[in-house]
């Protein structure tokens, strides 16, 4: 219990009983009062305490016999202590009441000097009557029943105080006791730690088997050396880096769960001993590589030896973990930055879309927004890499700065944002793009990912499923457009931004169009048999009418549109792919021969259609032109046609009646004729 | 052929009459167009061709919106066209929005315009929850209405909203452009007491009108024999009565008779033709896929085999990926 300093004291003190203590009880109240007076004799050296007590008892009642005007035991009653002369000189500056059964502290009379008070093992309740002894240096009050730290103001010289094993619940009244040295205060029922900021002397402090739930408030104890805390309730330590002398703690069955709440025990470096076993923390695996980590000062944990080795392995395990932290760290900030960017593209399309709303009465959609600031990240070789999102949100003037998103998850590529699209025109290393089964469109215009289909069908030939997402498919006509991809087995089509999902027939369209990609599954239920055949059913006279009743020309026409610009997109990556043309030669190839009469359902975007309705218009000029050359000449015949219809007659019969004046008189005419001829030659 | 009248009228006013400009120019046009692949099989055969299709009705299969309006011939074709096309969906059952049956046009018309299909919403809808669902039969009777007649209707609710508020009924009516006619609700007061106009009154305007549109108008005597059944009605209760009207659709002869809607002995040989067909093809693929080909994925050339691969892969997953060559 005793450090161990002043063991050997008490020790000694506890042997005094046998140095013939001669204890003189005298109860007195208040003054006036009949004194009892006992004495004890000499000739009993080996009593025990005991035996002592008895005799007390004993003497006490039939004293108290005697004489009847005792003061009835309602008073409060001190026993004053006396000591025989020889006694005092014998141990003048200890006395050992121990085990005395004493109940209250007695008044210890004409003891002035004495410099060690032992009342251990007894049932005091408060400390009173002792503050005569002011040159009282150790005071021993363990394992009593004293509910308050109290009548101690007066020893100014108490170097050490021993007060465990009571009933104390709080630290108070040691104002005056400036050179504690040791103060005890074990096996109390104390809360808090306070009050002991001013014991700049105090190098033991011992606090084991209280109810402490937390230590701080340690300032001022510079001297202090050892602190014992073992057996409370601590969750987290604070202020012991304020203690610049401390080098033994004890922290042993306590309730600390993490390296957190002691952290301020790093910045100790006067600790050389620590003691953590019986914690939370001391169960777990890291634990001791992270204390030794933590505090390369320490010779002892848990009262065994640190080794080097045990150091070296420490530090090796906590830059692992550094690492790992770190590493996880990236990834949630990695992630936060990407939800901001897609937080941010939503927003821009929703402001696209509302901008569009209220222009569309006309016919013409705007024009596409201008300037596009995307911050675009260096290329990272591993996976994921997004990309930074440009300047926020966007004033209600013209300019409007796109935001977009690329990501690369495993097998799943997502695009947010209109200028993600770009993203198709990058290199990918094939191992990246032969890995991706699903490609993702979110806040991207249906007409704007079309163009970009051919491309995607190239860079990643595996992709497998399409999800779309807030991407305004409005119309069954814009599914026809998936029909140049390559391959697809599953199709999603978000009902949030793509009214086509309220249709009733669209997914029966959506099989009938790609009915050569035999579909597996459509927004996550299953394609059966029933499904195709009444997607068949229903749409079928619709590819036998665009196939085999539309005029040759027509076909030719819309199928050689698609072929061309098929052609010309390979045309185009010829350069650097040459081995894909074939390929796609023969897919498209195949496309032909599998479903002909689907292939004239093609989409062309509102303004694709729009611009080449501009181009006709000009032939469709000349068309006319040219026709109205023709039924002006027509007409001009048919007058003239009409014209001679109506004249004819009587030009016939102007001609006739010419004739006949001419013939009238055959000698008149012979002669004109031969004239005619003569002069003809 | 050789008819008085035909020759009484001069030539622009004959060509105008029967639209055999519009033809013509359409012809030059889409021949100037295509000439590259035209060129290939000879001009005349186009324009044999071309003809041909007029004839047929098959020439405003995915053509643009100006095309299919520009003459009567053309609307009916069209009219007929959808009816063909979607008969199966009516036949289905399916009840279907506005939007939808507009989606079902645009896939015959990709610039179909949204106005036109909305009128004749109305029409069945009486200009009420335009959400709703309409059946095929009802959508394309009053489609066929709209569409057809459409400038003899804008006329008609220009009248309409005149004698609705009581003006003078010898002001000529200039119809006002088809886009920007807006429907506007009668003064409450008047058409809560009185609902419509007066038969009567309303023939009588609308004759004049039909005389001076002599080519796009409901023939007189169905329109008499409407407004005579009534003695008041509504713009609506008017067109969904000439929609219903069996004369005026057989006058027009784009479409079948309201019982005989459904029915197209011919297509609907030739839709089992294609159901059987496809589904052979389907059983077939997966009956392909259950052995594995003896080329597996490598040759590439042969049609069977490109089938295969991908009937190999519509049933099972893929054992290994398309790596695009370097």
């Amino acid at each position: 219990m005793l450090p161990g300093k002043y063991r050997a004291v008490s020790g000694r003190a506890a042997s005094n009983v046998n140095c013939g203590l001669h204890l003189v009880i005298q109860t007195s109240s208040l003054p006036d009062r009949n004194k009892v007076e006992f004495r004890l004799s000499k000739e009993t050296p080996s009593f025990s305490g005991r035996l002592l007590q008895h005799d007390l008892e004993r003497n006490y009642s039939s004293r108290q016999g005697e004489h009847s005007s005792l003061v009835s035991s309602s008073m409060p009653a001190f026993p004053i202590l006396h000591r025989s002369t020889e006694e005092k000189i014998l141990c003048s500056d200890r006395l050992t009441l121990e085990r005395q059964k004493l109940t209250v502290c007695p008044i210890i009379d004409g003891e002035e000097h004495l410099r060690l008070l032992n009342f251990q093992h007894n049932f005091i309740t408060r400390i009173q009557n002792i503050s005569n002894l002011q040159r009282l240096i150790f005071l021993d009050l363990y394992d009593n029943q004293i509910e308050e730290i109290s009548g101690l103001s007066t020893l100014r010289s108490l170097r050490v105080l021993l007060l465990g094993k009571n009933r104390i619940k709080k630290i108070s009244n040691l104002e005056n006791l400036k050179s504690l040295d040791v103060l005890d205060l074990h096996g109390n029922q104390i809360t808090r730690i306070e009050n002991v900021n001013h014991l700049s002397d105090l190098r033991v402090l011992n606090l084991a088997r209280n109810l402490l739930s937390h230590v701080d408030s340690l300032s001022g104890l510079d001297s202090l050396t050892e602190l014992n805390l073992r057996h409370n309730h601590i969750t987290f330590v604070r202020d012991v880096d304020a203690l610049p002398s401390l080098q033994r703690l004890f922290l042993s069955f306590n309730n600390i769960c993490s390296f957190d709440s002691v952290c301020c025990l790093a910045q100790c470096s006067s600790l050389s001993d620590i003691s953590f076993d019986g914690n939370p923390i001391a169960q777990e695996p890291w634990y001791k590589h992270t204390v030794l980590q933590n505090m390369a000062q320490l010779r002892q944990l848990d009262t065994k030896r640190v080794t080097e080795e045990e150091r070296r392995v420490a530090s090796v395990v906590a830059k692992k973990e550094e690492e790992k932290r770190r590493e996880s760290q990236k990834q949630s900030l990695l992630k936060e930055k990407k939800q901001l960017a897609i937080r941010n593209i939503a927003r821009q399309w929703e402001q696209l879309q509302q901008r569009r709303g209220s222009e569309a009465t006309g016919p013409e959609r705007p024009g596409s927004p201008s300037a596009a600031q995307d911050v675009s990240q260096a290329q990272g070789s591993g996976p994921a890499f997004p990309e930074e999102p440009g300047s926020p949100d966007a004033p209600p003037g013209p300019a409007l700065a796109d935001t977009h998103l690329v990501e690369v998850d495993g097998d799943t590529l997502s695009l947010y944002g209109a200028g993600a699209l770009e993203c198709l025109d990058r290199s990918w290393s094939t191992q990246t793009a032969g890995t991706v089964t699903t490609v993702c469109f979110t806040f991207i215009e249906f007409d704007d990912i079309v163009q970009v289909l051919p491309k995607l069908r190239m860079k990643f030939p595996n992709s497998l499923h399409l999800k779309f997402k807030e991407t305004k498919l409005v119309m069954l006509q814009q599914f026809n457009a998936l029909a140049q991809l390559r391959r697809i087995d599953q199709l999603t089509v978000d009902p949030q931004g793509n009214p086509v999902v309220s249709f009733t027939l669209w997914k029966y369209y959506v099989l009938f169009r790609l009915s050569h990609f035999s579909m597996q599954k459509i927004n996550g239920t299953e394609v059966t048999q029933n499904d195709m055949i009444m997607a068949e059913r229903l749409f079928g006279i619709l590819a036998h009418v665009a196939s085999s009743e539309l005029p040759q020309y027509r076909l030719i026409s819309i199928l050689g549109d698609a072929r061309k610009k098929q052609f010309r997109y390979l045309l185009d990556a010829k350069g650097k792919r040459p081995g894909l043309v074939s390929e796609d030669a023969s897919d498209s190839r195949r496309l032909l021969t599998e479903n002909t009469n689907r292939a004239t359902l093609n989409y062309s975007t509102r303004d694709f259609f729009n611009e080449r309705l501009e181009e006709i218009r000009e032939k469709k000029q000349l068309c006319r032109a040219y026709t109205e050359g023709l039924v002006q000449e027509a007409a001009g015949i048919h007058t003239k046609a009409e014209a001679l219809q109506r004249l004819w007659p009587q030009m016939f019969i102007e001609l006739v009646r010419d004739a006949v004046v001419d013939i009238r008189s055959k000698d008149a005419f012979m002669k004109l004729s031969l004239q005619h001829i003569a002069q003809q030659k | 052929m050789l008819s008085p009248e035909r020759l009484a009228l001069p030539d622009y006013e004959y060509l105008a009459q029967r639209h055999v400009l519009t033809y013509m120019e359409d012809a030059v046009c889409q021949l100037l167009e295509n000439k590259e692949d035209i060129s290939q099989y000879g001009i005349a055969r186009f324009f044999t061709e071309y003809f041909n299709s007029v004839c047929q009705g098959t020439h405003i299969l995915f053509r643009e919106f100006s095309f299919i309006q520009a003459t009567p011939h053309n609307r009916a074709s069209f009219l007929r066209a959808f009816w063909r096309c979607f008969r199966t969906v009516g036949k289905n059952g399916d009840l279907l929005t506005m939007k939808e049956y507009h989606c079902l046009l645009q896939l015959l018309c990709p610039d179909f315009p949204l106005e036109l299909t909305q009128k004749a919403a109305r029409i069945v809808l009486m200009d009420d929850a335009m959400d709703c669902l309409m059946s095929f039969s009802d959508f394309l009777f009053a489609f066929q209405i709209q569409f057809y007649y459409s400038e003899f209707l804008d006329s008609v609710a220009a009248i309409y909203q005149d004698l609705l508020s009581g003006k003078n009924p010898n002001t000529v009516i200039v119809p006002t452009s088809s886009s920007g006619q807006h429907r506007q609700r009668p003064a409450l007061g008047e058409a809560s007491m009185l609902e419509g106009v007066e038969a009567a009154l309303f023939y009588q305007r609308l004759e004049s009108l039909c005389d001076r549109h002599k080519y796009s108008c409901p023939p007189p005597a169905f329109v008499k024999e409407v407004l005579s059944n009534v003695q008041r009605l509504t713009f609506y209760g008017f067109l969904v009565a000439l929609s219903k009207h069996h004369g005026i659709n057989q006058a027009l002869g784009a479409l079948p008779d309201k019982g005989d809607l459904m029915h197209d002995p011919a297509m609907d040989e030739e839709l089992e033709r294609l159901v059987v067909r496809s589904r052979l093809h389907r059983t077939s693929r997966q009956h392909r896929a259950e052995e594995p080909g003896a080329f597996g994925f490598q040759r590439r050339d042969k049609p069977e085999a490109l089938e295969r691969v991908s009937s190999a892969s519509a049933a099972t997953p893929y054992p290994y990926r398309w790596e695009p060559r370097e």
